[in-house]
């Protein structure tokens, strides 16, 4: 799951790319509206954290350009400004949530682990797959109930799998989703990770489409 | 309103007073004048009486006797106010002669300062005979042929006669000049009316201006009243300056304010410890003191806005569109129902606040039934104007009993564990009071909490 971040002030930003990149998420991050909406206009998000007062092109605007140029992706805006008239505004423009300045970071992760939650049409942070159980709000992972441990990129790997199960998911855009922008990328790496996280789960749910990519389906009766 | 103190009654009252001691000087100036004149001209019959008189005498050794009667037939019939007299001065008393009229009666003399010389110098005054007449009298003094002897004359007319005349006269005087006065009284009050219709359009105006009909004056006035006109306009527009200057400032404020405390308490989360807590519990005091305070500013800047109106139909749908998404999970779909002539006496923000406020605890609470509803007040707070009512229920568990007052004090919550802040409530019902409107919690058909928002609408009661 890749997310970018659009927040003007240097501590808040580390804050939230730090947080998010420990929560297992590819984190981009802008500084001012324009950069944002350029990030987000040109790169494949799951999903955006987006200040509304920001310099050089406010929130709003980033946001209404985006919806206005079919990007679909969940917005979280981020807001000082908590009158409700504000919030009206934010969803009119096309915002999925909203949390008020000052936040705790764990609010930021709930909404945003939501969010994803949302736009993958699950129902529960707990995504399954046969005897596959991803728990998205505690990053544990088991298959029959045996605990998986997976590093943080097999996870965001297998997560984005879950999260878009039944679909095939060609390798750039498994890379595009993975890896943050400053990633030197390499799709051939994703065969390896794709190997370990098969090999750790040890059954079969990742499958191979040859010449598309993977799909992530329940294991096959007759295999 | 007094309306002795207006400039109604000021403009007519001071033209009434003037206008009426004018008239009443002029009644008795033109009364006056009259008797005057009507004096003159008895005084001129009198004379050619004496005239006649001085004529027809001759002295009969040494005593005056007429040598033929006068022609005016009133010098006949007795004591009737008309009398003439021919006195010898000094020691022959005796040797009076009189008019009929005068019977044995004598006038008396020395009534008038009349010269002690023979130079018919005329002397004119009143007196009174025995049967109680008002005479005027005339006298002169001559010395006649065949004689050193001093006359006096003295001719007497009934001025009673004249009394007649002179009241006919003073009465039409005192009706025409009532009747002038009336007039003029008229005159004034239609003429103050007129000229002070343009401040009761201007009166007119400003009542627009207060209910929000409309935001400045617009209409064309007589010059002096113009500038006055001129110079509200700027100042209504100074006014909505100044206002939004503050709430710009306030939210600038709360921006500025908000992004480091969120650093803060985040960074005192990564860090813990000791410090770490000490920080993160100082940063929420920070924060909420932030929050109460910007709230109290916000509302005390627009506190005293004139003339805004807002739509309550408009905000309730944005606020339902906007919390159904925000709340997309449990997939409500709010019952609503408006009213379209209905419109709010006030800001727009504060009615958010206020709507806002109660849907969100309906979306907090309800067990997935809401509904929302705009209507013109069926218990109005009072009949000077008209109120509305919105109306936010739920099907949740509702206030246990007490619980309504509790729940609109500052930073009391019933539930510790759904999350907010406890100022919600409270602002409703804070903001509410500041409109003078009213909001009461009871139990809603649905089952759960009914909040009742009751506000000044635009318009007359009715």
């Amino acid at each position: 799951m890749r997310l970018l971040v659009v927040e003007d002030d240097p501590d808040l930003n580390r804050q939230l790319v730090t947080a998010l990149g420990d929560a297992g998420y590819a984190v981009d991050s802008a500084s001012d509206g324009e950069e944002g909406h350029f990030l987000g206009d040109t790169e494949p998000y799951d999903a955006v954290i987006l200040d509304l007062g920001l310099p050089v092109m406010d929130g709003v605007s980033v946001l209404e350009a985006w919806r206005r140029e079919g990007r679909t992706m969940p917005v979280l805006i981020l807001t000082a400004r908590d009158r409700w008239s504000d919030k009206v505004a934010g969803f009119d423009a096309g915002a999925d949530d909203y949390v008020a300045k000052p936040f705790h970071m764990e609010e930021v992760l709930a909404r945003v682990r939501a969010l994803l939650r949302r736009a993958s049409g699950n129902a529960s942070s707990e995504l399954s797959c046969g005897d596959l159980v991803v728990d998205t709000s505690s990053a544990r992972v088991t298959v029959a109930g045996n605990a998986i441990k997976l590093t943080s990129l097999e996870f965001r790997l297998l997560s984005y799998m879950m999260h878009h199960k039944g679909k095939v998911i060609s390798r750039t855009e498994l890379v595009e989703h993975l890896y943050d922008q400053d990633f030197d990328r390499d799709s051939n790496t994703i065969e390896v990770f794709v190997g370990r996280v098969r090999k750790k789960l040890g059954i079969d749910v990742l499958k191979t489409v040859r010449g598309l990519g993977y799909c992530l389906s329940e294991p096959d009766e007759q295999a | 309103m007094n309306r002795r103190n207006s400039l109604a009654f000021r403009l007519i009252a001071a033209a009434a007073v003037v206008s009426i001691v004018l008239l009443l000087a002029a009644g008795l100036l033109l009364s006056s004048l009259f008797t005057a004149a009507v004096e003159r001209s008895l005084d001129a019959r009198l004379q050619a009486v004496m005239d006649g008189l001085l004529a027809s005498v001759e002295l009969d050794g040494g005593k005056p006797k007429m040598d033929k009667a006068l022609a005016d037939t009133r010098f006949e019939i007795p004591l009737n106010g008309w009398y003439w007299q021919i006195t010898p001065l000094g020691d022959a008393e005796d040797k009076q002669l009189a008019s009929t009229s005068l019977l044995d009666e004598r006038l008396p003399l020395g009534q008038f300062d009349v010269p002690d010389r023979a130079d018919g110098a005329r002397m004119a005054g009143y007196m009174r005979d025995k049967s109680g007449n008002n005479l005027r009298a005339i006298e002169q003094r001559f010395s006649l042929f065949g004689s050193k002897q001093l006359y006096s004359f003295l001719v007497t007319g009934n001025f009673d006669e004249l009394e007649a005349e002179v009241s006919a006269f003073n009465n039409a005087l005192i009706a025409v000049l009532s009747l002038l006065g009336v007039g003029v009284v008229a005159a004034i009050f239609f003429q103050v009316r007129f000229g002070l219709r343009p401040l009761s359009a201007l009166q007119g105006e400003l009542t627009q201006i207060r209910e929000g009909k409309q935001d400045r004056i617009s209409g064309t006035y007589p010059v002096e009243i113009q500038t006055v006109t001129d110079e509200l306009n700027l100042l209504l527009e100074s006014n909505t300056e100044i206002i939004e200057r503050a709430r710009t400032q306030v939210g600038n404020l709360a921006h500025a304010l908000k992004t480091p405390l969120s650093v803060l308490t985040n960074e005192a989360g990564i860090h813990g410890g000791a410090l770490g807590r000490k920080v993160t519990e100082q940063a929420g005091i920070m924060r909420d003191q932030v929050s109460m305070y910007l709230d109290r500013a916000r509302r005390a800047a627009r506190a005293h806005t004139i003339g805004s109106v807002s739509d309550p139909n408009d905000v309730v749908k944005a606020l339902v569109r906007t919390l159904e998404r925000i709340h997309i999970e449990q997939g409500i779909k709010v019952d609503t129902s408006y009213a379209a002539q209905v419109r709010f006496r006030g800001e727009r923000q504060d009615l958010e606040e206020m709507v806002g406020n109660l849907l969100d605890n309906a979306f907090k609470w309800n067990a997935g039934k809401i509904s929302a509803t705009v209507r013109p007040a069926r218990a109005p707070i009072d009949n000077r104007i008209s109120w509305l009512e919105i109306v936010v229920e739920d099907n949740g568990p509702g206030l246990p009993d007490g619980g309504a007052e509790i729940a609109m004090q500052r930073g009391k919550r019933l539930d510790e564990t759904k999350p907010g802040s406890g100022l919600g409530l409270n602002i409703v019902f804070e903001t509410a009071s500041m409109y003078g409107g009213r909001l009461s919690l009871g139990r809603s058909e649905l089952g759960g909490l009914q909040a009742v928002l009751t506000l000044p609408a635009v318009g007359s009661a009715g």
